[in-house]
């Protein structure tokens, strides 16, 4: 018999004629996240199989914990006869090695040709483990072992308890969209929920040098690195927003500064977005969190685009989206203590509900469009690869 | 010349002098700092760190450098003793400790601790039975160190752990792993506190950590601003840090192969050991390969060292942080004063040759005939 690993794909198989686009994009995914371990992978519409050329099943599995799409993978066996005494044999042999005192037997037959009903094998294939090895008994609700059996067209698999993976689509059949990045605990999370709908994320990070450093930089790039283990490597575009910022706060009223900043940055987003073919925004707003995040903030906010904005934190709470970054390693990054472009000119008392007129006539006392021109052309782009290759080689 | 002298220090290493030199000249600013050679430090820093942890499987926040294995073990006890001091002032220690565990231990006692002895069997494995018997509700601490200095003795310290949490859950479990790491592999899970330096391992002297389980709280001994560590408050020493690091990835890389090479010469070295009258082996089976501790009848073993240094060969009498006393761990072993007066520790290490070897083996036969022929002469 041969050991292999075997995906389920959860919400994918409700796809009907396109499920094969929805399944070479996960098989592209998953070839791309395992493409230093040596595997290979088949699929059909019910599974996917991965078969190793090296005992790596530890390293495996953990790489594909984190990839979209898989809702739940298991090492598995293909014995070598769909003939029942085979069957019955190797089965055994596999239960042998198990250490356990209750079990439940639970065939899949998604071969009708399979002459048992599914049922039927149950008591069968119980019945021999039952015989055959002492103090063991059945517990149909709450199994310490789990014995699968799933008898399909192409062989018979075996496999114990199964791990769960995130769910999700698989990245890339969404799409692109632009992450606005921050640095802070939320935009990380949103990135993380638009990777998991199947949206590509591209990010784009605004600076305001020297009132930014280099640290908060950096820290930004950490960020993106985590979500690129999601998202299959990562474009960072890095806006210089020195002179916007500088300008808005010359010539602006100071309540209105962020209100201006966010439609500056809104309207840079949408340029980066469209130049780079990403049919969203994706960003890390939260209902009422902060003066720029009230609705009516984000309706003169969002009036400056047209491009849909995707929220996908909007109705978290906070304590909910902090569980999410820690759960996606983000949090302990992104609580660090460097000032980001929103927190330095921060006005003592910024509009919590700001005038559409009002937000109109103060930006014209800026030259915001060549501005916007400026900072755009010629932007930072860091392409980062979640390949967590040893920085310094010559030095460590 | 010929070096047997692994276990007292070891030379730096070519690969790993290189990268203090690079670090010392390419990366000047202070780790500390803020701006952008700061942060170059900074990022090099954690990279070092990273790669400490990630080769022995701890988190980032559990390891505290230090100038040594010898800051660590006070970092330890004096830590520990000053933070749980409210719950006991009861410490045990094994009678294979490292000189400098017994020297803090003096200390605490004139500061009302009170020091408790666990027995060893005639192998040198702690005894079991004692440990548990020493471990009262008082207990704070217990230090056992993973491979003793003197006669190489190994202890299971998963075993060790175990013993000590059944008895007292809240006992802590100190360990100094300086002779273990880089010869044998250790699992810092088993303990929750952990001593080690780097010159041991072809690393740079000066540096050293001490590997702190996240639940165990310590008092510092040293304050200060507390950037770096709150526990070891000062400038980052980067270049040695990144030595450091880089001597540990070459020390893990391919430990089994290294002590199995280590242990062909040591049964070499023991075969001929063993045909001499006068020279008893000081081995246990659960001496490691690479520290051979004999003792010698006649000859002084002062004597024999400096008439073999005559001919570029090094090594040392019992360690060198102990030298001129009784063999500590010979007499916890034996319990023989004679046979613990005079004694040779000769270290090996995996890049040792077999050329060394007999060289040393005929050199000392030579030597040791000169010397015992003496010592006879002056009998009758």
């Amino acid at each position: 018999m041969e050991k292999l690993v075997m995906i389920k794909y959860g919400e994918l198989s409700t796809k009907k004629d396109n499920i094969n686009f929805f399944l070479k994009q996960l098989k592209d995914n998953v070839s791309f996240a395992l493409k230093q371990m040596d595997v290979n992978i088949k699929f059909d519409k019910g599974r996917m199989f991965i078969t190793l050329n090296k005992d790596n099943f530890d390293e495996v599995c953990k790489a594909l914990k984190k990839i979209f799409g898989i809702y739940e993978f298991d090492v598995a066996y293909k014995l070598d006869s769909k003939n029942e005494e085979d069957i019955k044999k190797s089965v055994l042999e596999l239960v042998k090695k198990k250490e356990f005192t209750t079990f439940k037997v639970q065939t899949k037959r998604s071969d009708k040709k399979f002459p048992k009903e599914s049922m039927e094998f149950n008591r069968l294939m119980g019945g021999v483990i039952l015989k055959s090895i002492p103090n063991v008994r059945v517990d149909v609700h709450n199994p310490e072992l789990l014995v699968n059996i799933e008898i399909r067209s192409d062989g018979v698999y075996v496999y114990f308890n199964s791990e769960k993976g995130i769910g999700g689509y698989p990245v890339g059949v969404a799409g692109k969209g632009l992450l606005m990045l921050s640095g802070g605990i939320d935009s990380p999370v949103a990135g993380y929920l638009a990777i998991k709908r199947g949206v590509k994320l591209e990010c784009l990070y605004f600076e305001s040098p020297p009132h930014t450093s280099i640290e908060a930089k950096n820290k930004v790039i950490e960020l993106a690195k985590k979500l690129a283990v999601y998202n299959n490597n990562i474009k960072l575009h890095i806006i210089n927003f020195t002179e916007i910022q500088t300008t808005i706060y010359q010539n602006c009223p100071h309540e209105y500064l962020i209100t201006i900043m966010r439609r500056m940055m809104y309207r840079i987003s949408e340029i980066v977005a469209r130049n780079n073919r990403c049919k969203i925004i994706v960003n890390g707003e939260s209902i009422g969190q902060v003066a720029s995040q009230t609705l009516t903030s984000m309706n003169v906010i969002n009036e400056t685009v047209k491009i849909p904005v995707i929220r996908p934190v909007a109705c978290f709470d906070k304590l909910e989206i902090i569980d999410i970054a820690k759960k996606i390693d983000t949090y302990e990054t992104s609580i660090l203590p460097y000032e980001d472009c929103c927190t330095i000119f921060v006005p003592d008392h910024p509009v919590i509900n700001p005038e559409f007129a009002k937000a109109r006539e103060y930006e014209k006392l800026l030259p915001y469009e060549d501005l916007i021109y400026k900072a755009i052309k010629g932007h930072e782009i860091i392409n980062i690869t979640k390949d967590d290759k040893v920085e310094f080689s010559d030095l460590l | 010349m010929i070096y047997l002298d692994y276990s007292a220090t070891t030379p730096v290493s070519f690969d790993v002098l290189e990268s203090y030199n690079k670090a010392t000249k390419d990366y000047i600013g202070n780790a500390n700092s803020i701006h952008a050679l700061g942060v170059k430090s900074k990022i090099l820093l954690n990279s070092a760190t990273k790669q400490i942890c990630d080769l022995l499987g701890i988190l980032e926040e559990e390891l505290v450098y230090t100038s040594g294995a010898t800051e660590a073990n006070n970092m330890a006890l004096k830590g520990v003793a000053l933070a749980y001091q409210n719950r006991g002032k009861n410490i045990v220690v094994s009678k294979l400790e490292h000189p400098s565990i017994y020297k803090i231990c003096e200390f605490l006692e004139t500061q009302g601790f009170e020091i408790t002895y666990v027995d060893n069997d005639s192998d040198g494995l702690i005894d079991f039975e004692d440990l548990k018997n020493k471990i009262r509700s008082d207990t704070i601490l217990v230090s056992i160190c993973a491979v003793n200095s003197e006669v190489g003795v190994r202890q299971p310290l998963k075993t060790l752990r175990q013993i000590i949490k059944k008895e007292n859950p809240d006992t802590i479990f100190h360990s100094d792993i300086t002779q273990a790491i880089g010869k044998v592999t250790v699992n810092l899970h088993d303990i929750d506190l952990a001593s080690m330096s780097s010159h041991k391992i072809f690393g740079p002297k000066g540096i050293g950590f001490l590997y702190k389980n996240s639940k165990v709280h310590l008092i510092p001994l040293i304050h200060g601003s507390g950037k770096f560590n709150e526990l070891r408050s000062g400038t980052p020493p980067l270049p040695l840090i990144v030595a450091f690091s880089k001597a540990m990835r070459i020390a893990l890389n391919d430990i089994e192969n290294k002590e199995m090479y280590v242990r062909k010469l040591n049964s070499r070295l023991c075969e001929s050991f063993s045909s001499y009258e006068g020279i008893k082996i000081n081995k246990t089976k659960y001496s490691i390969p690479h520290i051979i501790n004999i003792s010698l009848d006649n000859v002084k073993a002062e004597t024999l060292i400096h008439a073999l240094e005559e001919e570029e060969i090094y090594l040392s009498t019992n360690t060198a942080c102990s030298s001129g006393d009784l063999s500590t761990a010979v007499m916890a072993l034996y319990n023989d004063k004679h046979r613990a007066l005079s004694t040779i520790r000769i270290s090996l290490s995996y890049v040792t040759t077999d050329e060394e070897v007999s060289k040393f083996l005929n050199i000392f036969k030579d030597k040791y005939k000169m010397l015992n022929d003496l010592m006879k002469s002056k009998e009758e």
